[in-house]
């Protein structure tokens, strides 16, 4: 009797264990987008809970072991921030020369890391930030010393970021000169704590010392212009001799990064919106009647203008309405018409 | 003697708890980076241990299912490894004496690294990358368990001590 009561058990504990094995492996191989969406599900029920523990440890760890550091950080930027005031009303005085509109910033959301005990942590984040405080999927993730990432999955109260070191991140990226632009992409060999970075796409006439700062571009509109992504470290492989592949020590390090910046409303870069020039209601008006005769000038003002000059005038703008909407169009070829838009195709038919 | 069981249980269920409390509160806020102890996967060990084969299995289901949602690089890797470590915990202690604490962090160190090995591979790591992981991160964090788990069986061994399938 006893002897089929263990056999039993032990069927059960077969069967048991194959039904696990199965289900896990249905799991691996269902479509990620199904796996985010279970994932995002225990996240929000079952596992809510432990998320919400997690976040008040890593609360309590922050305020206190890091609060010196950034106490001594915030008196950093006290102080370089004294200068910094000069600057902008600089820089506001020569974008109004060149009547360009205001640029906006993004602003940004904090964001406590909670790791996981996983080996693959790295390539992922949870955070403790979520819709209800303002995330979007797509928000690039920063930290002081550089770029991190991009968010992947939004909860209401936590989110996915997907580092640099997912086998699927890329960025645009140019160095610090400006001068030489490609792809920065997780090294095809490494595991989530010691991927590096390669610096791609970079024709063999140019090249990079060691050392040089490589930031993101802005190109692709995820990623503003100017996070440091990573330093080259020297030339990874030579393609064919057409390309050469750099390799980038990262900015950043997910793996021991606990607190972070989620970029919000760092919007697709739209060159028209950023060189929007402001409306000019004399423009306006030729736009509506453009001059059929010489216009007659007002005394002390500028010279008569001819209709050779007006022409010339309007087929400059013409230009620069053109130029720019191409670049537009390369640049972001399937984001939708940008509301600066209609006032630039409008500029192009003045 | 339903008391006692009842007891027993009771005493089970609070030292798990107790380790998930370690888990999401104390390790977040005592450690930082990828080399702390993982207290879930010492209460896998020890509930593998104590109860079967097939209790260990779909202990490590879920404890692996909660692990990918909390680090969804690949979906169902976790799952994968943790039922297997569960599965074979179960299964080796008919080989050893699995009441002795220095056979438990044994088998801790191993569940760690095995885990690892099999989350690795699953989700894909390039050869590099796994041979660095598995030679220098994964015994560093097998060995804090290992050690967080003795600690543990010394001040609560006896919490630990009942077979769940033989009650």
């Amino acid at each position: 009797m006893a002897r089929v009561t263990e056999r039993w058990e032990s069927r059960r504990d077969t069967w048991l264990f194959a039904g696990c094995m199965l289900l896990s492996a249905l799991a691996l191989l269902m479509p990620a987008s199904w796996g985010m969406t279970v994932a995002s599900g225990l996240r929000t029920t079952a596992l809510a809970p432990f998320v919400w523990l997690q976040e008040r440890a890593a609360e309590g760890r922050t305020s206190r072991t890091r609060f010196r550091a950034v106490a001594s950080e915030r008196d950093s930027l006290a102080e370089l921030s004294r200068t910094l005031s000069g600057l902008v009303d600089e820089n506001a005085q020569l974008r109004s020369l060149l009547d360009l509109t205001v640029r906006t910033g993004p602003g940004f959301i904090p964001a406590e890391v909670l790791h996981q005990t996983l080996p693959t942590d790295g390539r992922t984040l949870l955070l403790d930030a979520g819709r209800a405080e303002g995330v979007s999927a797509l928000d690039p993730v920063v930290t002081p010393e550089g770029l991190i990432g991009a968010i992947r999955e939004v909860d209401q109260h936590t989110s996915i970021a997907m580092t640099w070191a997912h086998p699927e991140f890329r960025v645009s990226a140019v160095s610090a000169n400006g001068q030489v632009a490609g792809i920065v992409g997780p090294t095809s060999t490494g595991d989530a704590s010691r991927t590096g970075l390669e610096f791609r796409a970079i024709t063999y006439r140019d090249t990079l010392p060691d050392g040089a700062v490589i930031i993101a571009s802005g190109l692709g509109g995820v990623y503003p212009r100017g996070v440091p992504v990573g330093t080259v470290v020297g030339v990874e492989r030579e393609q064919m001799g057409w390309e050469r592949v750099y390799r980038i020590r990262p900015a950043a390090q997910p793996s021991v990064a606990g607190h972070v910046l989620i970029l919000h409303g760092a919007t697709p870069l739209r060159i028209p919106a950023a060189f929007a020039v402001k409306r000019d209601t004399t423009d306006s008006a030729a736009a509506v009647a453009p001059p059929a005769a010489p216009v007659v000038p007002e005394a002390g003002t500028a010279p008569p203008m001819t209709p050779a000059d007006s022409a010339a005038r309007a087929r400059r703008r013409r230009l620069r309405a053109d130029s720019v909407a191409a670049a537009a169009a390369a640049i972001a070829p399937s984001t939708p018409t940008s509301p600066a838009a209609p006032a630039d195709t409008s500029g192009a038919a003045r | 003697m339903t008391s006692a069981k009842a007891a027993n249980r009771l005493q089970l269920t609070v030292a798990l708890g107790l380790l998930l409390f370690l888990q999401f509160y104390v390790r977040p806020r005592l450690f930082d980076g990828r080399y702390a102890p993982d207290f879930v996967m010492i209460g896998l060990v020890l509930l593998a241990l104590r109860s079967g084969p097939g209790m260990g299995a779909v202990a490590g289901f879920l404890v692996g299912l909660a692990s990918d949602a909390l680090s969804p690089a690949r979906f169902g890797a976790a799952a994968l490894a943790n039922t297997m470590v569960g599965y074979l915990a179960a299964q080796t202690r008919a080989f050893f004496f699995a009441d002795n604490v220095l056979v438990n962090a044994g088998f801790l160190f191993g569940a760690v690294w095995l885990r690892d090995l099999i989350v690795l591979v699953a989700s894909g790591s390039g050869d590099q990358g796994l041979a660095t992981s598995l030679l220098i991160d994964a015994p560093l964090q097998a060995l804090t368990t290992a050690l967080a788990g003795t600690v543990l069986l010394v001040l609560f061994g006896g919490w630990f001590r009942i077979r769940l399938d033989q009650q």
